[in-house]
């Protein structure tokens, strides 16, 4: 069962990733800031990281490069309510972005690819 | 081995390669050499470094302009014979080179740019001492910048090898000495790699090595000092898509394995100011004239080459005024999948019919992205091409499927 790290400071996202999620078979765990993030990332291996751009303490995007520099190919999909963030350049390192809404189609779609992307190793 | 070498301060070790190719650049290389010697000693003062001008036997007064240029790093001179052109054998000689100096990471930056800065030579250095193995630089461009890129080479590399490169074959990268062997060892050394095609080909290389690849934004544009994109637009049109086709044929079995693709690690976010892309003018109006043009031409040949749906569609397309002008990518992508599959079961003397006979399609795609695109913002036309790309991946599995 893949494991999705589901990065987020409002609670009612976390909440409703992490439920729906897991309804269509994933198992999901959750944080509430960037604090320690890839200490958490090392620790509980998730195949996939969707991650809040505007966190109150942490910006996404840095947390993004963070990321891409340690684990070249751990999937990162962006999750957004504004489409801003696109004008900064940082944002191609991630895998996909989605605009936060309450219907979840197109994150589990972009998740379902992310999951399937193949690349010899 | 380079068929001339200087090389007047004996240098035969060197952590960093930085290289220079050229051709009948007298009046730019001086230029190039001290703002490559200050980004050395700027940023790697404390590493071994040589500056190598790989030319093309230039008569200008190239190597001399080469040596007598400002800067403290030392200088190595390589040329092939006389009469011997082409970036390619510039950067065969470069290879050769750098195995036996052993660099850990070299830096190829081209001789008639304008506006080189010390930084480029960190961005592309920096991230191969950190341990990748490739570095493509992200300059700012228009978006209607380099569309042989944007229509063909990076949809077409990403959706076959798996890594998002957005600017694949700008002609200035950064790689780990160790893929000088690999470059040299590669079963693909045609004509067409030894001049237009050998920066698509490293990068095609670079990709299918397995090594990390990394991409570095370098915070403004690239300027030529004279540039016409389309002064030599067939011959680096058929150079540069042939050496793509070449090479599909040699790393089958890799890219038939890849399922979407990937991003890749981005390198000098920290550049604070971002210059403006360098305006680009298209006329629509002649593209237009060229895809008819083309059309009467070639269209003949189209039916032993593409599937029984792409011929009436591109009558339909041939039928469309400029106003209402229209090429679908999803029509688009199944003509290159199916060009390439032809061009791997052809005999070679066919080839070059078949690639001539895509240059006006490809201009009709141009024309329908430019009037697609032209209220567009270039951030929106980035989002567009990236929509594109996504098309090429889903119709990835036609081209797996007509290919065997």
């Amino acid at each position: 069962m893949p494991k999705i790290l589901v990065v987020d400071d409002e609670e009612h996202i976390r909440l409703l990733y992490s439920e729906e999620l897991k309804e269509v078979g994933y198992e999901v765990i959750t944080a509430e800031s960037g604090y320690r993030l890839l200490e958490t990332i090392e620790e509980e291996k998730p195949d996939l990281v969707v991650l809040d751009i505007k966190m109150v303490d942490y910006n996404g995007l840095d947390l993004l490069q963070d990321i891409r520099n340690r684990y070249y190919d751990l999937p990162v999909i962006l999750s957004t309510a504004y489409d801003t963030f696109k004008e900064d350049m940082k944002s191609i390192a991630a895998d996909f972005y989605v605009v936060k809404s309450f219907d979840l189609t197109e994150l589990k779609k972009k998740i379902a690819m992310a999951l399937e992307t193949r690349l010899p190793t | 081995m380079a068929f001339y070498e200087e090389n007047p301060h004996k240098i035969d070790s060197a952590d960093i390669v930085a290289a220079i190719p050229s051709f009948s650049e007298a009046e730019g290389i001086g230029y190039v050499v001290e703002q490559v010697d200050r980004g050395l000693r700027e940023h790697f003062g404390h590493l071994k470094s040589v500056i190598i001008n790989c030319d093309n036997h230039s008569s200008d007064g190239t190597k001399e302009a080469f040596f007598s240029a400002p800067g403290q790093v030392p200088r190595m001179y390589l040329s092939t014979p006389p009469g011997v052109r082409g970036k390619g054998n510039n950067l065969r000689n470069l290879f050769e080179k750098v195995r036996e100096l052993r660099a850990e990471a070299v830096v190829v930056i081209e001789a008639d740019v304008k506006n080189v800065q010390p930084l480029w030579v960190k961005n592309l250095a920096e991230p191969i001492l950190k341990g990748v193995g490739y570095v493509c630089p992200l300059y700012v461009r228009h978006k209607y910048e380099a569309t042989m890129t944007s229509s063909i080479i990076y949809p077409l590399l990403r959706c076959l090898y798996g890594r998002r490169v957005r600017q694949p074959n700008v002609g200035d990268f950064g790689f780990k000495g160790k893929l000088a062997e690999v470059f040299l060892d590669s079963p693909v050394w045609t004509e067409a790699v030894q001049n237009f095609g050998v920066d698509i080909w490293m990068t095609n290389i670079a990709l299918s090595s397995r090594m990390p690849v990394c991409q570095s934004f370098m915070g403004g544009p690239k300027v030529h000092r004279v540039k016409d994109p389309y002064a030599h637009l067939n011959v680096l049109f058929q150079q540069v898509l042939s050496t793509i086709f070449d090479l599909m044929m040699v790393y089958a079995d890799f890219w038939k394995q890849v399922k979407w693709s990937k991003p890749t690690a981005l390198f000098g976010t920290d550049v604070h100011e971002v210059d403006t892309p360098i305006p680009v003018e298209v006329n629509a109006a002649r593209l237009h004239e060229r895809f008819l043009e083309g059309y009467d031409e070639h269209s003949a040949t189209w039916p032993r080459i593409f599937d029984q749906t792409v011929v009436p569609k591109l009558q339909e397309i041939h039928g469309m005024g400029l106003q209402h002008f229209s090429f679908p990518t999803q029509t688009w992508a199944k003509i290159l999948f199916d060009a390439a599959t032809a061009y791997h079961k052809m005999n070679a003397s066919e080839r070059g019919t078949l690639l001539d006979s895509l240059l006006p399609l490809y201009l009709g795609k141009v024309l329908s992205f430019v009037k697609k695109t032209e209220r567009m913002s270039l951030q929106q036309a980035e989002e567009y091409i990236e929509n594109e790309c996504t098309i090429f991946e889903e119709n990835k599995p036609y081209l797996v499927k007509v290919w065997e």
